[in-house]
């Protein structure tokens, strides 16, 4: 369980400058898959980095399974929407998956086997000895995706993972995540821009407004598991779809 | 210059299609004989300005005494290099040279990561190396000599005190110049403090202390033929400054065409070795095909 209380965030020494989160509180339990729709700028990002730990929040608290977080959490997996740089350099892919399961007690020939495993599950099989920036972007923003599934963590973080990746390879990692939410038990906070994608994703959508609080809030009801061609032509996936794009557009939603 | 431009564009234009298309024996082939023809250019523009030296000293356009022919220049360039006191004077000067940026590099790194972990330390420590950085080294030189008399640690203690500068600041800046989502990353996922030093800030600092070693090398050379050319401690410099004193001037140029050439050797080398190390930075990265 994922308790977020009244949480504000200010950059900046100011502390009457304008927030980029203000009094932001919603509740995740334990292997939900949430999406959180925003508009550019209204501080998705910023939540994010609150929730795990590595920007402090100005006020309130952020509690994982009764724990204030206050650094980053030992099981958590963090995707960053800024994919290309987060990859290091100087190790090639494989490395770059592998080198965070070192340090959270997997022993190497484990590790080996759960990088294959994750490669193999992007479509990246084969690339593990080349360098990041031998690759394209979107094969670098499935790099960043397959280090925090080969992690296995209990709580994953994604900041608009599938930005950068064609339409066809999009819906298979749409696809894949599900897959491995399902089978491994992770609890998924994924921020997107896109409404069908979080529809088709999610338990449970949380429309942000700005500065980043929580100003809808729609309970997905579609049958898992998904299709992507018939998830998509139920009613049910029409009518949110509806009802998000009007929230995100700040009108009152009409039933 | 245009010569070398042209030779690029077309190499540009010509090369990548046909790489694509043709079997891989005639690309290799192509790819070698525009490398002979590069280097063919380098070595004809070298020959030319040697050529005119050579007229312009048989002419008599530039006086014989002090410009002797280029080819007597060479030929007691060959007797030299033939010969094993030249190799012992080399060995001299790069015997200071390696102990002096060894010695600044032990010193200079582990107290750059210290300065540039630690923005207080550095504060600390900003006036006091911007007052030592551009004291001029041949200024140093009489203190040198007073402390440690004319032979190799009068040369090591310059080149220690000069290049500890340069080395410090880019270990500094390398330190302090980690990529921000990076350094996220290795928090995100856990990675203790020693694993991130080790892994992320090193890394990345990296191609900085290159950098700063590269630089630093080039100084430590001319502070040691500067030492032994100005106060007589022996080594290439000395020898330079007694074939001088014997009007042996073939021997002085031939002298200082190999200094000049050892410092060329130097730098390849860490070029070289940075090329290895540093495959995986901007700078060094070489476009692959596979
Ligand atoms: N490091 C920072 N310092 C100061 N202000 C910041 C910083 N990071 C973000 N902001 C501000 O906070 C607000 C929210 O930014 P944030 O990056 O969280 O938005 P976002 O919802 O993730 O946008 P996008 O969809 O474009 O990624 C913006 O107004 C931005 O200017
Ligand atoms: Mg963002």
């Amino acid at each position: 369980m994922l308790e977020v209380s009244n949480l504000r965030k200010v950059y900046g020494p100011d502390p009457h400058a304008a927030p980029a989160v203000d009094g932001l509180s919603f509740a995740v339990a334990d292997q939900e898959f949430v999406c959180i729709l925003g508009s550019s700028g209204c501080g998705k990002t910023t939540m994010l980095r609150c929730l795990s730990g590595l920007t402090p929040a100005t006020s309130g608290s952020v509690v994982l399974r009764g724990k204030p977080v206050n650094g980053p959490p030992e099981d958590m997996a963090f995707v960053f929407q800024d994919y290309s740089r987060s990859l290091l350099p100087w190790m090639t892919v494989r490395r770059n998956i592998a080198f965070p399961l070192r340090y959270k007690g997997v022993d190497r020939r484990r590790a080996a086997e759960l990088t294959d495993e994750a490669l193999d599950a992007v479509g990246l099989a084969g690339r593990g000895d080349r360098y990041p920036w031998q690759l394209s972007g979107g094969m670098q923003q499935r790099v960043a995706i397959a280090r925090a599934l080969a992690y296995r963590p209990g709580i994953l973080l994604m900041d608009e993972p599938f930005a950068s990746v064609d339409a066809q390879t999009r819906s298979g990692l749409e696809d894949l995540l599900l897959n491995v939410w399902q089978r491994y038990g992770i609890t998924v906070l994924f921020v997107t821009h896109d409404i069908d994608e979080a529809v088709y994703l999610a338990d449970r959508v949380l429309v942000l407004r700005p500065p980043a609080n929580v100003g809808h809030e729609a309970v997905v009801g579609l049958p898992r598991p998904r299709n992507q061609v018939a998830t998509k032509q139920e009613p049910e996936f029409g009518r949110l779809r509806g009802e998000l794009y009007a929230a995100l557009d700040g009108r009152p939603v009409v039933a | 210059m245009s010569l070398d431009g042209a030779a690029t564009i077309d190499a540009r234009r010509g090369t990548p299609a046909a790489g694509a298309r043709l079997p891989p024996g005639r690309a290799g082939r192509l790819l070698a004989s525009r490398r002979v023809r590069d280097l063919g250019l380098k070595v004809s523009g070298v020959l030319t300005v040697l050529l005119a030296l050579e007229l312009c000293s048989r002419v008599g356009l530039l006086s014989r005494d002090w410009f002797p022919p280029v080819t007597d220049t060479y030929a007691e360039l060959f007797r030299l290099g033939m010969g094993r006191p030249l190799w012992v004077e080399i060995g001299r000067t790069l015997n200071g040279w390696a102990i002096g940026l060894a010695l600044a590099t032990l010193l200079a790194v582990p107290f750059g990561i210290l300065l540039g972990s630690s923005p207080a330390a550095y504060r600390m420590s900003r006036v006091v190396i911007e007052f030592c950085r551009p004291v001029p080294s041949v200024a140093l030189i009489p203190l040198a000599v007073l402390v440690y008399g004319v032979g190799l640690e009068m040369k090591v203690f310059l080149i220690v005190f000069v290049t500890f500068w340069p080395i410090l600041l880019q270990v500094v800046y390398g330190v302090t110049d980690v990529d921000p989502v990076v350094r996220d990353t290795a928090r995100a996922y856990g990675l203790p403090a020693h694993a991130r030093f080790f892994r992320i800030t090193l890394p990345s600092a990296a191609p900085y202390i290159a950098t700063g070693l590269r630089i630093a090398a080039a100084i430590a050379l001319v502070l040691a033929v500067t030492a032994e050319l100005v106060v007589g401690a022996p080594g290439l410099g000395q020898s330079i400054v007694v074939a001088q004193s014997n009007a042996q001037l073939p021997r002085m140029y031939a002298l200082i065409i190999v200094t000049g050439l050892v410092g060329w050797v130097l730098n390849m080398a860490f070029q070289a070795v940075e090329r290895r190390l540093l495959r995986w930075h901007p700078s060094q990265r070489q476009e692959e095909s596979r």
